[in-house]
């Protein structure tokens, strides 16, 4: 297909917030100040699972201080995360709590008059705790006899009893296993085990609360969604939601840790409208990463193949354990099924896994929801299939991938759709012959203290959560355009943007349907009075179902225009076209051949506003039935010291399939991103508990829980980024998602190539140099 | 007890009332109403709340105010020249896709400014350890280290 010349789509431009994010004007939560505002800070638990006995605030308050504990909240139970239908959610969280199930869970909170005020307040409640026994290993949570965490929660409105420390399972059987295991000629089965990564977004969660007069409630926050976070707020606090104004305002990263409601949104929102006075809560870096972390996994995985390569079965169990609340571990679930059944084709296949409760902080959504855990283990699977086969594992890879005209259903069981455009074998195909895979990967390993190895793997993402059945998820967006007197065009999104350039993307998306010039094309502020129902920044969906709604009213509001047009212009609507003319800044609306008959957008619509016409306006909501895997596949290049251990990635061949590029550095970026946080995913994070008190060993201290710095990394010659030459035909202009893609294989193409290197395969991560270390003493080679 | 200090900031001497406790990042940001500089942990950890003292990229968040009395102080809010032009630096990471979230932005780029300041031509290894004590979780920093150095003596030659 010829591609359309796009003067937008897939053109490099300074991202419109850019200026201000360089110059230091652009707000934040952490910044806004409001006139009259306290200042809050949260008492938290010292013990990983205890009652509260009494708690005495007199002291505190004495300060002056406004306390609350959990007898000035709503007494019920919520989930912070609502994007599944409300029958479906389990919920176990609330405000303030008395029972606290993990270290820095919050019991109380105060605000006063400063921050210091506020933190000699909190140091002056008194609380008497009965200490209740804890656990921290899943498998010990799920053994009869273990104390519960939760005894009922609900699930939707009913109360439910929590059975051995489970909180949801989930199994899916596709086919026979047991025949498809007979029909194996080689049968593999292996254990793989993945981190409880921090996200260590930059900017803390944070809130700032207003009361207001009618006795409502204006809200800034961290958050990849604002509707979620008004419509939450509404329910714990009977506001109604015209009564609930949750503001959009930039985030300083999030990759999940804000796709819920933050835990200190409800307590700000408390403490403000007891105190009838703005709230500001910032958390302490040590108070965040008590918050929330990445799901770990353990995953057993049992493959069956033939000797020609093709896969017959499989059977994934998985264990997750979430910490002390249950986030949405009933779609994760689905979720890591998906992932896995979508990434190769098996005619039999079973799924079991189960969620399981422990007093550590709880883990949530972070770039990938699963994913990275489920494609580590089998991507690293199938390089020990081809290992086996004797098999180079590209074409291993190739002979059974899911692609073009096939089903998947990466969202899970109830979100099943058809691939449309699928990159796979091009960036498997290009990518290795670009980095000399067959040389570099079958060299002899020779000894020496530096050993090299290179390692692929691939993996994806959805864009969005979206099929043609309605499902267990909520997946729409919904914008609103309209175009200004003087031909500019200004849109409004609830779609947030978390660093990556969705709304740049967005801005594209209205520039190119419009033709008018991307300068003229304004994202306005936006809030949950001003917008229509987005359902949140996540899942790989902002490009692909935000920008497909705002492709679509886009459209309506270019319907309008030409109408307007077609009546200044005295030809039908449909005998009219439209481009752009960057010389005047102007779209142009003309009839073909016939010189004379033109009149800019801006023209058009002053027409309009002198004659009462009217605004040319549109507003709607889409959603998306198709959520297009983004695909992705890493060739990653290491040198693994054998004296010291330590595993040095020193070059990284990243190829995407992102459909249509829309923001061409942007998406770059994104890539790089991703390869960064996923080299720290398989070297170095993760966060770990004293089991005697259930703290983070770390202390919530960035340096103590470590990342990758900039001298970790690659050179920047050595990092090469490729897009493949796809075209979505149901995403605006051809274009998927890329967020989450980016990240997902990176963990496994680096485990292959430190196989490569020392022929020691590691089957959890992070990979530490005390592990390499162990490993290499310990002789346990070549799959063993 | 307050006391009086004296700071140029951004070239505009400000005198200001501090109790001996109070950091400089609060003073910027709470008092002068400069909040390029931000909270990212406050020990430390991060280098979000760099400014420039004296010309030396130093962290808000650990330095007392008190301590640097009679100091010049540099912002993010203070790169720009006069009439609004953008430092090249500011341009270069614009140009170079270097800005995703944003928070780590101004202290990368007081950081990167002191090194060009320093070392007009660093390479790519001495821009990566001068800047190692800034993170950012969203970029890599692939695009940063490319931003640095096009905007160094090295990257327009
Ligand atoms: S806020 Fe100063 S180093 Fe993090
Ligand atoms: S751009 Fe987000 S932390 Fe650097």
């Amino acid at each position: 297909m010829e591609k359309p010349q796009y003067h937008a789509i897939g053109k490099k431009s300074i991202r419109k917030d850019g200026v201000a994010k360089v110059t230091g004007q652009e707000i934040y939560t952490t910044d806004i100040v409001l006139p009259r505002m306290l200042h809050a800070r949260v008492l938290r638990s010292s013990f990983p699972h205890a009652s509260i006995k009494s708690i005495d605030t007199r002291e505190a308050e004495k300060l002056g201080a406004l306390c609350i504990t959990s007898k000035d909240v709503p007494d019920l139970k919520y989930a912070e995360r609502i994007v599944t239908i409300p029958s479906k959610t389990f919920k176990d969280r609330q405000v303030l709590t008395n029972t606290p199930r993990h270290v820095g869970e919050a019991i109380a909170a105060v605000a006063a008059e400063t921050e210091e005020l506020a933190e000699q307040a909190i140091g002056l409640i008194r609380v008497e705790y009965e200490k209740l026994q804890a656990v921290f290993d899943p498998f010990e949570a799920m053994k009869e006899g273990t104390p519960l965490l939760h005894h009922t929660i609900l699930f939707g409105q009913e109360e439910i009893q929590v059975m051995n420390n489970i909180a949801a399972s989930r199994e899916i059987v596709e086919g026979d296993i047991k025949k498809g295991f007979n029909e194996a000629e080689i049968i593999l089965e292996e254990t793989f085990e993945t981190g409880r990564v921090y996200h260590a977004q930059m900017e803390p969660k944070s809130v700032v609360c207003q009361p207001e007069a009618d006795g409502g409630i204006t809200v800034w926050t961290t958050t990849q969604t604002i509707h979620n976070v008004r419509q939450l707020l509404g329910e714990i606090f009977r506001i109604p939601l015209s009564k609930v104004n949750v503001k959009k305002i930039a985030l300083g990263g999030s990759f999940g840790s804000s796709i819920q409601m933050n835990s200190v949104v409800p307590i700000g929102v408390a403490l403000a409208l007891k105190a009838r006075r703005p709230v500001k809560l910032i958390l302490t870096r040590e108070e965040d990463m008590h918050d929330h972390c990445k799901y770990p996994s353990w995953i057993r995985l049992k493959l069956g193949v033939q000797k020609d390569g093709k896969l017959t079965a499989g059977h994934m169990r998985v264990v997750v354990d979430i910490g002390a609340h249950n986030t949405q571990a009933y779609p994760l679930l689905g979720c890591m099924a998906g992932w896995w059944v979508s990434l190769y084709k098996l005619p039999h296949l079973k799924f079991e896994g189960q969620a399981v409760y422990t007093n550590k902080v709880p883990a949530c959504a972070m770039q990938g929801f699963g994913n990275p855990q489920v494609t580590f283990a089998v991507e690293s699977m199938i390089d020990m299939v081809a290992e086996m086969l004797e098999m180079d594992p590209i074409d291993l890879r190739l002979k059974n991938y899911v692609g073009l005209g096939e089903t998947f259903w990466g969202q899970g069981p109830t979100v099943k759709s058809i691939i449309r455009s699928c990159g796979v074998e091009e960036m498997l195909r290009k990518g290795a012959e670009l980095v000399g895979w067959k040389e570099k990967f079958n060299s002899e390993k020779t000894g020496g203290i530096i050993r090299r190895g290179i390692g692929v793997a691939r993996g994806f993402h959805t864009s969005g959560a979206g099929a043609p059945m309605a499902g267990e998820v909520i997946d729409y967006s919904g914008s609103i355009v309209k175009i200004n007197e003087d031909g500019s065009v200004d849109f409004l999104t609830a779609l947030m943007d978390l660093g990556g350039g969705t709304l740049d993307a967005l801005a594209k998306i209205v520039a190119e349907e419009m033709k008018v010039p991307l300068d003229k094309v304004g994202i306005s502020p936006a809030d949950t009075r001003s917008t229509v129902y987005d359902v949140c920044t996540h899942a790989t969906r902002g490009i692909y179902c935000g920008g497909g709604a705002l492709h679509k009213v886009t459209g309506q509001a270019k319907a309008k225009l030409l109408e307007f047009a077609s009546k200044i212009l005295q030809v039908p609507p449909q005998a009219l076209k439209i481009e752009v003319d960057e010389e005047a800044g102007q779209g142009m609306v003309y009839v073909e051949g016939v010189p004379g008959k033109r009149i800019s957008v801006g023209e058009v619509a002053k027409t309009a506003q002198i004659n009462n016409w009217g605004t040319i306006a549109a507003v709607d909501s889409l959603r998306q039935v198709s959520c297009p895997p983004c695909f992705m596949a890493y060739f990653i290049e290491v040198e693994v010291n054998t004296e010291t251990g330590v595993i040095k990635p020193t070059r990284a061949l990243a190829y995407a399939d992102v459909g249509q590029v829309v923001n061409p550095d942007l998406a770059r970026g994104q890539l790089f991103g991703g390869l960064y946080r996923g080299l720290g995913y398989a070297l170095l994070e993760d966060t770990q508990y004293d089991e005697e008190s259930g703290e983070l060993t770390s202390g919530g201290w960035m340096t103590d829980f470590k990342m990758l710095t900039a001298n970790d990394l690659p050179e920047m010659d050595n990092i090469e980024v490729h897009f493949t030459d796809t075209y979505e035909p149901t995403g605006p202009f051809g274009a998927k998602g890329i967020g989450e893609a980016a990240l997902n294989p990176v963990a496994a193409a680096l485990a292959n190539a430190v196989y490569n290197a020392i022929g020691v395969r590691f089957r959890k991560i992070p990979i530490t140099p005390e592990d390499v270390l162990g490993a290499l003493r310990g002789e346990k080679k070549r799959n063993g | 007890m307050k006391k009086q200090i004296t700071l140029t900031v951004n070239g505009v001497k400000r005198e200001l009332f501090v109790s001996p406790n109070e950091l400089l990042l609060n003073v910027l940001r709470d008092q002068l109403g400069l909040t390029g500089a931000k909270y990212g942990c406050g020990i430390g950890e991060c280098g979000s709340c760099t400014v420039l003292l004296d010309g030396e990229p130093s962290l808000a968040c650990l330095t007392l105010a008190i301590a640097v009395d009679g100091s010049e102080v540099t912002t993010i809010e203070g790169l720009q020249s006069r009439d609004g032009k953008l430092h090249p630096l500011q341009d270069s990471f614009l140009e170079h896709g270097a800005v995703q979230c944003g928070f780590c932005t101004p202290g990368m780029i007081l950081t990167g400014k002191v090194l060009l300041d320093e070392n007009p031509r660093p390479t790519e290894e001495e821009i990566r350890a001068y800047i190692r004590g800034n993170l950012c979780r969203c970029t890599g920093y692939t695009q940063i280290v490319q931003a640095i150095q096009d905007a160094s003596v090295k990257g327009k030659a």
